[in-house]
């Protein structure tokens, strides 16, 4: 199947759940975004230091913060995780979802002035292919071929439907570089991109600046901003990233007014906040799925009755409760509601409250009071809760639970053995927001965080697993993860706990400015 | 005196080699690795080995440890993992600001912890010994964390009066950083603060007892000549020790208030350093704070000598 004409295209990726939206005629005839006023300097308060900015590197959610206004890939997503087109005007995909064609688009400058062409694409890909963190989504590429300056061809060993969901993912992005910036080493990347906003400076541990690229020229085919993509324009002079990470002393920041926004608002600040008529909230519903894993390798949980009796004896709410000060939601799936791959297949295991049937499976189950290791840290607050909440609970049907708790780099490592433990505690985010397959890969191989004995998962979960990136159908692949997932329930593979937001805020002279998986500065503008 | 302390720089050099030959080590048997905190929870394995590669964290221990030591002796402490900057650049960037934060906070404790002292001591027992003494009690009892964010709420968001965070260096602007270096100084000193004034209370009756001190009161010499020239040069030997520790606790302390008012300094580097393990930063800041305490040491040593002409310098009393 090879698509040409953009009406067949969006119809053929849509059958292929891939809704590369492109907005066309109609986008053309609604109004575009205009920048209601143009200056400033927009501060903006972040709760994680930026560790670098290199972007092929590194998967902290801090860098994304600022180099995805920096930056713009072949084809990001949009707010329903969808592919979107980006730099890339069109795709072709042939029938067997070997070779995929991208043509670039054209007038599109780096912020050095230089032309984009297919030969920065293809130096892009190959230098994610050598220092690039998620570089094994790659691993299928057999060929990467430029056969003129705004054609980019791709032909992959074998068929893959979901490619482009792969190089869409905006968790590690395959951001586009300037070719003569592709040898430079891993966490050396200069900061030259194509998007509305170009670095200016980066004092670690304090700020980040950027301004807005002159020459940039918006995406017309959007009418405004789509996830990491769509019509953008870079309203303010400046932007600049401080780094608070103390939450009281970020939003002290905010109500005074020294920064516009604040990355995130906790709990306790959001009631005060609410009531100030200079500081407006959003909200992003879906944020942070809350996650547990067993490890399975290891005695009492290799056990599966075991396990079911554990996710029996889970009361969600209490955990929820305790682990968000009441900022949550429940959520019977390892998708968010809305998303293409959402399902609440197997649900009906999820926050059982059932003590009389955790206590009949450990009866069954041949368990003699072997203790029960939940790993966890105290650097995240909500995490260590909910390994407290879920000891209780596990100890009130006689199971012998006992907290492990060391720092987060610690405790992460010990996670990625098979030994010393028996639930870690950890959350979700972009990954697990991006749908399909790639929200399940950490419980398939070869990733396997529930650690199953000769790394290799359960066979039946694996199965379903590799019929979504096969399926050649968003109707397959939606049906293929609704069986993974309930697979995932009824071996226990990981037990999601519950849903939190994201809660961020902007004074209330601040134009355009919604939350999203990163903060975006484009379209956003202040009023004086 | 000259020679006595180039003694004593010299005897630093294989102390800083064993600290950090320690630091490396423990670094390293400490669970918890660079590439696993990069790479986050639930990464495909083969994609942190290869960030582990890519990061030089494939090498043996030994052969990590011989890279380490050369690289060391050229000057060369590496470059950092999570900064992909070299760490001589970056703890070179930071210690002004943390000196001159721990410098500030030197001085108001040095001015109201003496004063403090002394007048308790001078009206002992009366209500301002009990002001001061409580005063005192509470500074040293009040964490530094707490009492930042309580001084961001005071003068930042109800008077106004200060920035909640940043850092002005105050070669640009001096204003501004006296305005951002205020706070993460007095919430360095306060506690500080009260540990000198108990200090010096204690140690000042202590020597308004002694002979010579009424001998001088009957000489006739006035009560304020007595204090200053009199009192306060004995006064001064067991402080002059303790300022020492204190300005070591001040140096370590900016790990908590440097994270609280957005300060790049030293203590954020070094605590940020560790939650990441990022270990040729640990290593060189490390070697930087022991370096920093021995210079310390050393001055401290001087000035003993220079307050009480008993001790000799070169180590005979």
């Amino acid at each position: 199947m090879t698509t040409t004409g953009l009406g067949l295209r969006t119809a053929a990726l849509a059958g292929t759940a891939m809704l590369l939206l492109t907005a066309t005629a109609s986008a053309q005839q609604a109004q575009q975004f205009r920048c209601p006023r143009v200056g400033g300097d927009l501060i903006f308060g972040l709760e994680a230091r930026v560790p670098m900015l290199d972007q092929h590197v590194t998967p902290a959610g801090a860098t994304r913060n600022v180099t995805m206004n920096i930056f713009d890939t072949l084809v990001t997503r949009d707010e329903n995780m969808n592919p979107l087109l980006n730099l890339a005007q069109s795709v072709d995909i042939s029938p067997d979802f070997k070779v995929y064609t991208f043509r670039i688009r054209e007038g599109v400058t780096f912020h050095n002035g230089k032309t984009l062409t297919s030969a920065d694409v293809l130096a892009s890909f190959q230098r994610y292919q050598r220092v690039g963190f998620d570089r094994s989504i790659l691993d299928v590429v057999d060929s990467m071929a430029t056969p003129d300056a705004n054609t980019f061809v791709v032909t992959l060993k074998e068929s893959r439907p979901t490619f482009m969901e792969a190089v869409s993912s905006f968790t590690v992005p395959i951001v586009i570089i300037p070719s003569e910036n592709a040898n430079a080493p891993a966490q050396q990347l200069p900061m030259v991109g194509t998007g509305p906003f170009q670095f200016v400076e980066f004092v670690a541990d304090s700020h980040i600046r950027i301004r807005r690229y002159e020459n940039y020229r918006p995406d017309t085919r959007y009418t405004g901003l789509r996830g990491f993509g769509g019509y953008r324009q870079a309203c303010v002079d400046t932007v600049t990233f401080r780094m608070l990470t103390e939450a009281g002393a970020r939003t002290a920041a905010l109500e005074t007014g020294e920064i516009h926004g604040s990355e995130d608002v906790p709990t306790a600040s959001q009631r005060r906040l609410a009531g100030n008529p200079n500081i407006r909230l959003s909200r992003l519903e879906n944020f942070w799925l809350h996650i547990t894993y067993p490890n399975v390798s290891v005695p009492p949980t290799d056990n599966l009755l075991v396990r079911q009796a554990i996710q029996a004896a889970m009361n969600m709410e209490e955990i929820m409760e305790a682990s968000s000060d009441g900022a949550y939601r429940l959520n019977p799936s390892f998708q968010f509601p809305g998303q293409a791959y959402y399902t609440d297949a197997g649900g009906n295991l999820y926050n059982q409250r059932n003590q009389a049937r955790a206590r009949e499976l450990l009866a069954r189950s041949g368990y003699r009071g072997e203790r029960v290791q939940l790993l966890t840290n105290r650097e995240y607050p909500s995490m260590y809760n909910a390994a407290l909440v879920m000891s209780e609970q596990l100890k009130a049907v006689g199971i012998n639970a006992e907290l492990l708790v060391l720092d987060w780099p610690a405790a992460l490592q010990l996670s990625t053995t098979n030994a010393g433990w028996n639930f870690f505690f950890t959350g979700w985010t972009s990954v697990f927001a991006q749908g399909g397959a790639q929200s399940l890969r950490n419980l398939a191989n070869p990733a396997n965080v529930h650690k199953p004995p000769n790394n290799q998962t359960d066979p039946e979960f694996q199965q379903h697993f590799n019929a979504i990136a096969s399926g050649t159908t968003l109707d397959e692949r939606r049906a293929a993860f609704a069986r993974a997932q309930a697979r995932a329930f009824d071996q226990v593979l990981a037990i999601p706990m519950g849903v939190m937001p994201k809660v961020q805020a902007v004074r209330a002279n601040v134009e355009g400015f919604e939350p999203y998986f990163a903060v975006r500065v484009s379209n956003v503008s202040i009023r004086p | 005196m000259g020679r006595y302390a180039t003694k004593r720089l010299l005897q630093a050099i294989p102390i800083l080699a064993l600290v950090s030959l320690i630091s490396f080590g423990i670094m390293k048997l400490v669970p918890g690795d660079p590439a696993t905190v990069m790479a986050g929870p639930g990464a495909n394995p083969a994609d942190v080995e290869n960030l582990r590669r890519t990061l030089g964290l494939d090498k043996p221990f030994l052969s990590q440890l011989v890279i380490f030591y050369v690289n060391l002796v050229q000057g060369d402490l590496g470059r950092s993992l999570m900064l992909g900057t070299p760490v001589t650049d970056a703890v070179i960037e930071r210690t002004p600001a943390t000196l001159a934060i721990a410098a500030y906070a030197m001085g108001l404790t040095v001015f109201f912890g003496l004063l403090a002292g002394v007048v308790a001591a001078l009206r002992q027992n009366t209500w301002v010994d009990q002001i001061v003494s409580s005063i005192a009690l509470i500074g040293v009892s009040l964490p530094n964390f707490w009492l930042g964010l309580v001084m961001i709420v005071l003068f930042s968001v109800q008077l106004g009066w200060l920035p909640t965070g940043g850092y002005v260096e105050f070669r640009t602007d001096p204003v501004g950083w006296l305005r951002t270096a205020t706070m993460p100084a007095l919430s360095l000193a306060l506690l500080q603060i009260g540990l000198l004034a108990r200090i010096t209370r204690s140690t000042m009756l202590e020597v308004l007892r002694q002979d010579y001190i009424r001998t001088a009161r009957a000489k006739g010499i006035s009560e304020f000549r007595v204090i200053m020239r009199h009192a306060m040069a004995n006064v001064m030997i067991p402080v002059v020790t303790v300022i020492g520790i204190i300005l070591s606790v001040l140096i370590s302390g900016s790990v908590v208030v440097e994270t609280i008012f957005a300060i790049p300094g030293i203590g954020s580097l070094l605590g940020n350093a560790i939650l990441r393990r990022d270990y040729p930063l640990i290593q060189g800041g490390l070697l930087f704070v022991a370096t920093s305490l021995m210079v310390l040491n050393i001055l401290i040593d001087l000035l003993y000598a220079y307050f009480d002409p008993r001790v000799r310098i070169d180590g005979s009393a």
